[in-house]
């Protein structure tokens, strides 16, 4: 008797989260109109606001030019880049040096902090910034030259504070990991950062992100000890009211790969999570006016730790319903997690095809099989950074371990952009 | 696609909700967003609402006479309330046992607080709650397909006051539970906001409909349709998929239910679903629809007894939407039910399939719809096709004219008939010899407890009441030959038993039930209630001495 309400205890609470984390997840699909509304308006031609746009760059002397070329092709006229670079990282920094040399919009800062990550960077960054707004970008980001266009208009017709654009992984076809990493970051800047814009709560992203710059330096700049200064950031700002926008537009949005071993990516996925819950730890969710919005940031910065649990107790779920000998009634309602995992996973499989119609990328048969035998291994590996990352929180070790390991990478050969191992991919 | 503005966080900006961006494919008659504020969409309902609960309900548990398989669904639902499992006899999977879960459910707390009302004469009421319901969903339903409020009006009408409906709705069958469900499943399909969920709810709505009752699995392509018609191009694959997925997944419930109870595969000394799927695919034809003399052509017959205007009427309907598809942008509203009614109609006329005489009861809501589109086509034909603003003042003049004309001439050929049917509805006593059967039964037999009797299952839960033993002391007739745990107990046959309660469907069944025709020739009677086809008969079973025994 007691296990049996036990387990229909935690079943039905895993179906509530289970059920709760998709809708959410759908939030973009719920209807023509609200699809409608997650896109960008169309600019009217002219220009309202200038743009400072920061590009921290590490040893990535290999992708930094093309970067910043791409980004000088911008329809909008009114920008500055700031390419911010290490005071030990001299390719880096000739490079931004003959870039500026060049073309009077771009300038280089240096960063001389001793130990270095991309809040100091950027801090270090943000006393200079000239425009009305910062934006970040990323050193190999592709960024599509209308792209400011765009942001000027919304900023403009919606009196945003800060407006948060679509970051989107491309290369689906690289590895069953890969496929499913680039469907993560499809429903979440598609669909899921809408439905927080539109309920006042949200963690940004690490670009493609454009704040005020008075509202920036108002709030101090990003958290130096955070691991996840842009969801900090984006927490900080909503909590106490600022207006955050997002827009995605398939062929707006700013192209990235993902990381490119499963290593990497587990690394990078344990620095989101410990970044995750130094924000949450933080507190300053707090300061949300109402309990729904509380109860919101509280289980989205929960979200990794909770995905953990869910991916451990929904099998062991299953064998209990099929092997032990519970009552009908209570075997039928450990089965409603699976259930919704089972939805979700059709769900995905539509996401996938709507991807590949947007990007105008091809998705084969194969490709869907992978991702669902992909599935239950992707679980694991999020489950071990999600227990990697409390531990590592635990032991008081917060260091980016990016940093490190993205620098010796880089030193020993010189590789081209497609090998680099990288890390620092915003959430 | 860059033409609208993005989401905001504040509350102060109205949440932006951008015109969904229009789409070619089909020219989608607006719908009514706001029918729960429409003040007179609200009292055109609500008046039709009361008038077909009154019809419907008043003497409902007099007429139509009680069917044996309303004793069937309430005895379970009472087993279901006991606590006895889904059946007082073994749950053999003859139909999902969703159905009387959900009558167990609805006759709960009439049931708590007095138990004697648990009979099928009383427990009708509860359909009330049922026929009350659907006749709700068939209007919305209908304003959603873009029928103008007379239109959708009628249509409740049709499916509500019809003496066809009003003599199945009373009944407490399954197929009625099915079809309110199926009916939430279109209304929800044909929401005007498109909403992901409201699919998502269609699906699981659908799923329920057919674990209600197994064959509502047939209207599922014309439910299909009418969401694939309504969702809009650019969400429509999230929706469909999903509803899709809720409709399979809450499906798979029924087979799952069996796996779990180890009775998914036949095998020995135990029921199994895959025996009661068996038994229903192959259960012996009743002939061709059209074929006079065959079963079906029997059961045809008895549903235009009560009505020809709703059965043959919305095949015209249907019939006409079909043909004039191109040009009827009603037609085009109206596909899924449309084809709803073409499903059901070609399954009627399969050359030899069963064709069970509630069949009707899933198509009516489809019926009346399509009925209710037909005479809305021809009204548009009549007074608004070719209209200019030029037209001279006697053609239109005649366009009216010529609607009051045949509005005048279906009221004069409907409103008797249905004038009669209502008023034997709410005046015929046709289970009198059942009650006084029952009276019998209770004052006249010493010791109920010790007495086996044999009764039809309309008859049963009220000697339960009277304190007849349950399953065993008083058995649904057919037990005796059909199922081994009842026989086992009966190892002299028709000697073990007191009493036969000879109703219509105990003499028509009797034929081929060996254990139950030799307690019909065993026995003489000792009361009759009734006369000719219809009495019933309490027979004595006779002991060797040739005495009662």
């Amino acid at each position: 008797m007691l296990t049996s309400v036990f387990i229909a205890a935690v079943s039905l609470a895993l179906f509530w989260m289970a059920a709760f984390t998709l809708w959410w997840q759908m939030h973009a699909w719920r209807t023509p109109e609200v699809l409608a509304s997650t896109r960008f308006s169309s600019p009217d031609g002219d220009e309202h606001v200038s743009f400072s746009l920061l590009l921290p760059a590490r040893h990535e002397q290999a992708v930094l030019d093309h970067t910043i070329q791409r980004l000088l092709e911008s329809s909008h006229t009114d920008f500055e880049i700031i390419v911010i670079v290490g005071h030990d990282d001299p390719e880096t920094t000739a490079v931004a040096e003959s870039a500026a040399a060049r073309d009077p919009r771009v300038r280089v800062v240096v960063d001389t902090h001793e130990r270095k990550n991309k809040p100091k960077a950027m801090n270090t960054a943000l006393p200079h910034c000239r425009g009305d707004v910062v934006g970040v970008f990323d050193a190999e980001d592709q960024v599509h030259p209308e792209l400011l266009a765009h942001v000027d208009h919304a900023f403009l017709t919606t009196g945003a504070d800060v407006v948060q654009g679509g970051v989107q992984l491309i290369n689906f076809h690289s590895s069953w990991y890969s496929l499913r990493n680039c469907l993560e970051y499809f429903f979440w800047f598609r669909s899921r950062l809408h439905l927080h814009a539109q309920k006042g709560f949200i963690p940004l992203g690490g670009n493609t992100v454009f704040v005020r710059t008075d509202v920036l330096r108002e709030a101090g700049g990003w958290d130096p000890d955070c691991l996840a200064e842009d969801c900090d950031l984006g927490v900080r700002l909503s909590s106490v009211g600022k207006k955050v926008v997002v827009a995605y537009d398939s062929d707006m949005v700013t192209r990235e790969e993902t990381p490119g071993s499963l290593m990497s990516l587990l690394k990078q996925r344990t620095r989101w999570n410990q970044g995750f819950l130094q924000v949450y730890r933080k507190k300053d969710w707090k300061q949300l006016p109402t309990l729904g919005q509380r109860l919101l940031a509280r289980y989205t910065l929960m979200t990794p730790f909770m995905q953990a649990f869910t991916g451990l107790i929904i099998p062991l779920n299953v064998a209990i319903a099929l092997f032990l000998d519970v009552p009908v009634g209570i075997a039928f309602i450990t089965f409603l997690p699976a259930v919704t995992a089972l939805v979700t996973f059709v769900f995905e499989i539509v996401g996938l095809h709507d991807f590949g119609r947007q990007y105008g990328l091809r998705v084969r048969f194969a490709h869907y099989l992978k991702l669902v035998l992909g599935g239950p291994f992707y679980q694991v590996l999020l489950a071990g950074a999600a227990v990697r990352a409390v531990w590592r929180e635990q032991r008081g070790r917060n260091d980016w371990e990016l940093t490190s390991h993205v620098g010796a990478h880089l030193d020993e050969s010189a590789v081209s952009r497609q090998d680099a191992t990288r890390e620092d991919v915003p959430a | 696609m860059t033409s609208t503005l993005p989401a905001a966080t504040t509350a102060k900006v109205p949440a932006q909700r951008r015109p969904a961006p229009r789409t070619g494919a089909h020219r989608r008659v607006e719908p009514p967003r706001r029918l729960r504020s429409s003040r007179s969409d609200l009292i055109l309902c609500g008046v039709l609402l009361v008038a077909i609960l009154v019809v419907q309900g008043w003497n409902i548990g007099d007429y139509p006479a009680l069917s044996d398989d309303e004793g069937t669904y309430l005895a379970q639902a009472w087993s279901v309330q006991q606590g006895d499992g889904l059946a007082h006899y073994t749950y053999w999977y003859d139909h999902p046992p969703l159905g009387w879960i959900q009558i167990a459910l609805l006759t709960w707390i009439p049931a708590l607080i007095s138990p004697e009302s648990m009979t099928v004469g009383t427990m009708r009421a509860a359909m009330l709650v049922i026929s009350g319901i659907s006749a709700v969903l068939v209007y919305v339903l209908g304003r959603r397909l873009a029928l103008p409020r007379w239109a959708a009006a009628l249509g409740m009408v049709f499916f509500g006051l019809s003496p066809l409906s009003v003599v199945l709705q009373r009944e407490i069958f399954l197929d009625n539970l099915a079809v309110m469900w199926t009916l939430l499943a279109f209304t929800l399909a044909a929401s005007p906001s498109r909403h992901l969920w409201h699919h998502f709810g269609a699906g699981i709505a659908a799923a329920t409909a057919v674990l209600t009752k197994e064959t509502m699995l047939v209207v599922l392509p014309a439910l299909f349709l009418t969401m694939w018609r309504h969702s809009h191009q650019d969400t429509r694959k999230f929706a469909i998929t999903g509803a899709v997925t809720a409709c399979t997944l809450i499906g798979f419930s029924y087979p799952l239910f069996a796996l779990l109870k180890g009775e998914l595969l036949p095998g020995a000394g135990h029921v199994s679903l895959w025996d009661g799927v068996k038994y229903q695919m192959t259960r012996p034809g009743s002939g061709f629809i059209l074929d006079q003399g065959s079963g079906s052509w029997g059961v045809l017959q008895s549903w235009l007894y009560y009505d020809r205007i709703l059965p043959l009427g919305g095949l015209a309907g249907a019939l006409l939407l079909l043909v004039t598809w191109r040009w009827s942008v009603t037609a085009r509203a109206l596909a899924g039910p449309a084809l709803a009614v073409a499903v059901f109609a070609a399954l009627a006329l399969r050359p030899n399939g069963y064709l069970p005489a509630m069949y009707v009861i899933q198509a009516l809501p489809f019926l009346a719809l399509v009925l209710a589109g037909g005479t809305a086509s021809v009204a548009h034909a009549v007074l608004s096709r070719w209209r200019s603003e030029a037209e001279k003042r006697y053609v239109s003049t005649g366009r009216y004219a010529l609607a009051g004309v045949l509005a005048l001439a279906a009221g004069a050929y409907v409103v008797p008939h249905w004038y009669d049917g209502a008023r034997t509805a709410v005046t015929t006593d046709a289970n009198a010899p059942y009650h006084a059967a029952s009276r019998w039964l209770a004052t006249e037999v010493e010791d109920p407890e010790r007495t086996r009797v044999l009764v039809d299952d309309a008859l049963w839960l009220d000697l339960v009441h009277q304190g007849y033993r349950p399953g065993l002391g008083v058995i649904w007739f057919y037990k005796a030959d059909l199922d081994p745990a009842v026989t086992k107990t009966m190892p002299r046959g028709w000697k073990d038993l007191d009493y036969v309660v000879a109703s219509p469907t105990v003499r028509r069944d009797a034929a081929d039930l060996p254990n139950v025709k030799a307690a019909m020739e065993h026995s003489d009677p000792v009361a009759t209630f009734g006369t000719g086809e219809d009495r019933i008969e309490i027979r004595q079973i006779q002991t060797s001495a040739g005495g009662a025994r």
